[in-house]
């Protein structure tokens, strides 16, 4: 669906940070929004994590670089990263370009699948609120 | 939040101060500059790209990998640095990277223009002053806290700058010269003179607290963040740190089947990045793309070099690729043709 003129898809999970994930049985797809990455600006750099690292729901577990910025992105769910986006070494701007397919982020297996409750669904008013509050606050830069 | 104005400090807790602060959970301002000169590479560069260390070893001139991003630059105690450690929920803090710019680099813009330099801010990260840069700046986020830094530049040394970068040859070194003496300015070269250091360090304490209110000051470091700062010692100016893969040298090979491969290569030559796909037959190029952000004179030739390189065996390429820019009189500032054979030989 549409929020403020960025696209969110329905069947993913959001966070507050821009992030969504993908539920693909155990395992689910993390990347970053078309609003997120607007905001972001040009993606230079994305530090790609060791298949097999684990991680924490909230935790920071990777580094991207726009604007001499160096940023943190927090794991969706905890558990174990098991694929990354290897393209993201030599395009970065694949977040950019394509947030929501060929700029995916990582893959992490589930240890805790109720932890999804914790995150907000498109077609939430909860979330619908926060967007249009996040867009009207950057409006100038969006 | 305390102002820590230390002054001049070795070149090594130049870096390691403001990295240790928010790993000991503490906000402040340190107002410093480093004893001695060094080179500061940017947390994603590959060092071994973009410094000469043989130059830098020779001449005694450190080199760190710091976590804020940008790229390498030449540090001395004729720059005056801010460095701002603040929590990322402080109500100061804009949570958009733009507005956090424009807002702390308000004190040095306020520095600048408080000893009469014209000093504007210019999107997302810089100060200009008569169109040329007079600051640079960056930021990490470590933990819960984002940590920016920046500088006044009293004076630069433009050619040592570009002596520690590693370049492909003298007229490319030259060119970063004259575009770096074009482009970056100085406190020295604005007003003809540089102002008392003492009168620098005040203008920028009294200009960031108008903008983070009154701080106390304090002008040494205790003994947690002294125990941090070794701590941390260990890890940042280790080699291991220092020479951490760099992005741009990495490769990916998928095995089609035996014998066959195709090659993803990437490789950040001082003239810009190359991108080669290949397709690999027994240790011989079966098709192969080039691409990259990098100027090739005249461009059609690109085209001309892909069909030279099909059909040669792959440790043979950077004699092809040398007798192709001969024979066509190619040009490519910056980008050589051991840079081109590097690309496809890089494991």
């Amino acid at each position: 669906m549409q929020i403020s003129g960025f696209e969110f898809p329905d069947d993913l999970y959001y966070d507050r940070q821009h992030n969504w994930a993908c539920v693909e049985g155990n395992t689910v797809v993390q990347g970053m929004t078309e609003f997120g990455q607007k905001l972001a600006r040009e993606i230079v750099y994305v530090e790609i994590p060791p298949v097999g690292k684990a991680v924490t729901q909230g935790q920071t577990f990777m580094s991207m670089e726009s604007g001499k910025w160096v940023g943190r992105i927090p794991a969706l769910v905890s558990g174990k990263i098991v694929a990354v986006n290897e393209e993201l070494e030599f395009e970065p701007t694949l977040v950019n370009q394509s947030p929501y397919d060929q700029g995916w982020l990582v893959k992490i297996e589930m240890s805790n699948p109720a932890e999804l409750n914790n995150l907000l669904r498109a077609d939430s008013p909860e979330f619908k609120a926060f967007v249009e509050e996040e867009a009207a606050k950057y409006k100038d830069v969006l | 939040m305390k102002l820590y104005r230390l002054e001049t400090v070795s070149w090594s807790d130049s870096q390691l101060l403001y990295h240790a602060l928010p790993r000991i959970g503490r906000e402040g301002l340190n107002l410093l500059s480093p004893a001695s000169p060094y080179v500061c590479i940017g947390y994603f560069q590959d060092v071994e790209q973009e410094v000469d260390l043989d130059y830098c070893r020779a001449h005694n001139i450190p080199v760190f990998r710091r976590e804020v991003g940008g790229g390498a630059v030449y540090l001395d105690g004729e720059q005056l640095f801010y460095q701002l450690v603040i929590r990322k929920n402080h109500p100061l803090v804009p949570k958009e990277k733009g507005e956090f710019y424009w807002k702390f680099l308000q004190a040095p813009i306020a520095a600048y223009r408080a000893l009469g330099i014209p000093a504007e801010y210019k999107p997302v990260n810089d100060i200009i002053a008569s169109g040329r840069k007079i600051s640079g700046n960056g930021v990490a986020e470590i933990g819960d806290y984002i940590v920016f830094v920046g500088n006044l530049i009293v004076d630069f040394d433009y050619e040592t700058m570009v002596r520690v970068l590693r370049v492909p040859d003298e007229k490319f070194r030259d060119k970063v010269y004259k575009t770096l003496q074009d482009n970056l300015s100085t406190i020295r070269r604005e007003l003809g003179s540089a102002p008392p250091r003492a009168q620098l360090w005040d203008l920028l304490a009294e200009k960031f607290m108008e903008i983070l209110g009154p701080l106390e000051v304090e002008t040494t470091v205790d003994a947690e963040w002294r125990a941090e700062a070794d701590r941390l010692a260990a890890r940042m100016m280790s080699d291991e740190w220092l020479f951490r893969r760099g992005r741009s040298q990495i490769g990916r090979e998928v095995t089609i089947r035996a014998g066959v491969q195709v090659w993803q290569k990437a490789y950040k030559a001082p003239g810009g990045l190359i991108r080669a796909i290949l397709e690999v037959r027994e240790g011989v190029i079966a098709d192969i793309s080039l691409s990259g952000d990098f100027f090739f004179y005249p461009a059609e030739r690109l085209v001309d070099l892909e069909r030279a390189l099909v059909g040669v065996r792959v440790e043979d390429v950077e004699q092809v690729i040398a007798r192709f820019y001969a024979d066509y009189g190619v040009e490519s500032p910056g980008v050589t043709a051991a840079d081109f054979a590097r690309t496809i030989q890089v494991a």
